[in-house]
């Protein structure tokens, strides 16, 4: 408990700007992901254990809350893929590892994230607001 | 996790921009897991998919648990309970998808 006392009290004051950034981002988008992930082994296994689960399911999915946690969460897969191959990148080379390399990276980083994000956050939303709420 | 990382990329991003963008969660039901994993190939990419992905997230996890938790009873502790829960939602999934779709 008091490395999670340490860690709240502290990282609010702890200056680390991006690479605080990167490391918290990063933590947070492969936890997220993981509890989705557990979820939908579970509810995708339905399809042999309990098929009539599984259109109980999809159609909790279908909701708009759903489908907008699930726009969201593509963008934290996104960035903790891209984060993490910064990550191993520099790992193996790492006299390229510099500070000033890093901040680069990362915006780098953030930048793919956003760029391979919008395209599928168009099309997700697109189709939530054509489905949802036009009726299509 | 950096080569289960590497792997899971196109793995991970192909599988999303196949059922959340191009198909989209209206077009999924039982019908259509049933038609992708009528082709073994399906069944074989979503094998390596949960195997890879949960494996690299549950390490994730057991890092993080291992950066609050210090003394090495308490520890083992941790690690055993996560093996125990990556071991039984693997098993479940795997078996699903060697099982395949059963109508209701």
């Amino acid at each position: 408990m008091s490395a999670l006392k340490a860690t709240l009290e502290g990282g609010l004051r702890y200056r680390g700007r991006q690479g605080q950034i990167a490391f918290i981002l990063h933590r947070i988008s492969g936890l997220g992901t993981l509890l989705f992930l557990a979820i939908h082994i579970l509810d995708t296994a339905t399809v042999y254990f309990i098929p009539r689960l599984y259109e109980h399911a999809i159609a909790l999915y279908r909701s708009t809350p759903f489908m907008l946690g699930e726009i969201f969460l593509v963008f934290f897969v996104l960035y903790h893929g891209t984060n993490g191959l910064r990550i191993a990148l520099f790992d193996l080379l790492p006299r390229l590892w510099t500070e000033e390399r890093q901040r680069r990276a990362f915006a780098w980083v953030l930048g793919i994230s956003l760029l391979l994000w919008l395209p599928a956050a168009y099309w997700m939303g697109r189709n939530l607001i054509l489905v949802n709420f036009l009726g299509y | 996790m950096r080569y289960s990382a590497v792997l899971l990329i196109p793995l991970v991003w192909i599988h999303i921009a196949l059922q959340d963008v191009i198909t989209g969660v209206h077009g999924i039901d039982l019908d259509y897991v049933a038609l992708r994993w009528a082709t073994l190939g399906w069944r074989v990419y979503d094998v390596a998919l949960l195997a890879f992905a949960f494996a690299h997230g549950v390490n994730g996890l057991r890092n993080v648990l291992h950066d609050y938790v210090h003394s090495p009873s308490r520890q083992r502790l941790v690690d055993v309970v996560l093996l125990f829960g990556w071991a039984s939602v693997t098993a479940i999934g795997a078996a699903a998808i060697v099982g395949g779709v059963r109508m209701p």
